[in-house]
């Protein structure tokens, strides 16, 4: 496994900058929403030679804001439909690049999308390998590499 | 000329879209979309499109099964990927089955521009 603090890290503020529009610039490490916060999780899976799992979530309020931007549309037009879209398409960006650093032979899962309130992300068999936290315009961002403990 | 855009998330679809439209070799085509690889082939069957944008890890259809289908069927659009992944095995097996390219998401106008230059 060679994706590095670094990789995720660049990965993340390239998708966000060349999509968005947006800087995303390192907060407080360890950092997540607070309790109160409705937040979007978009995960996608990684599964061959190397196995695990990345998320992005944000504050339910910024993923209306991204959808909005993602299509030109004013943010009291956006519909679920347009969040989860949008939210699913920054996992599957950000684990299709994170899949693109990896040796030897992996399959990237469809994006999952999930939201609610003060709930926690597992992945199986599964531990951080890093979690990042990011300011995108005053707004918390968080990025979840998992790794599979069983993976070589 | 007549684009089709394969994608099954609507976001980057419209930003595919939205990228094309500023760029002066593609000035005036007609966009047709799709949501995976099945829909597009009765698409590219029905609309006949000078070029197919793709997209590569699509429910009911990936993109390279689409790419293989269209083939099978004799239909030779000019066909080009647009993902998020990019090793080295995909670019191989992208080009033995006759695309012509294959831009990295996330891509800019740029990015595509150049692609494009390239294939058509």
């Amino acid at each position: 496994m060679h994706t590095t603090y670094t990789d995720l890290t660049a990965i993340s503020q390239e998708i966000w900058a060349a999509v968005l529009g947006i800087e995303l610039r390192p907060a407080t490490p360890g950092q997540v929403h607070a309790e109160e916060v409705r937040v979007v999780t978009g995960t996608v899976q990684i599964t061959g030679d190397w196995s695990g799992a990345t998320t992005v979530q944000v504050s339910e309020e910024l993923a209306c804001r991204l959808a909005a931007t993602m299509f030109m549309m004013a943010i009291e037009d956006v519909t679920d439909e347009e969040v989860t879209d949008t939210v699913g398409e920054l996992a599957n960006m950000t684990g299709g690049n994170v899949k693109s650093t990896l040796e030897g032979s992996c399959q990237l899962s469809l994006p999952a999308v999930t939201s609610g309130r003060d709930f926690r992300v597992t992945v199986p068999g599964s531990g951080v390998k890093e979690r990042l936290a990011f300011d995108a315009d005053g707004e918390l961002v968080v990025v979840t590499l998992f790794e599979r403990q069983s993976a070589g | 000329m007549k684009i089709l855009v394969v994608d099954d998330s609507k976001a980057m679809r419209a930003i595919v879209k939205r990228a094309l439209s500023g760029l002066d070799r593609v000035a005036g085509a007609t966009i047709v979309e799709a949501a995976d690889g099945k829909e597009a082939l009765g698409v590219v069957q029905a609309e006949s499109p000078d070029l197919v944008l793709s997209d590569w890890n699509m429910p009911e259809m990936t993109g390279i099964e689409f790419l293989q289908a269209l083939n099978e069927a004799g239909l030779t659009p000019v066909f080009g990927f647009v993902t998020s992944e990019s090793t080295p095995e995909m670019h191989e097996l992208a080009k033995t089955h006759g695309a012509r390219f294959l831009v990295s998401k996330p891509f800019t106008p740029a990015s595509l521009d150049e692609a494009l230059a390239k294939a058509l």
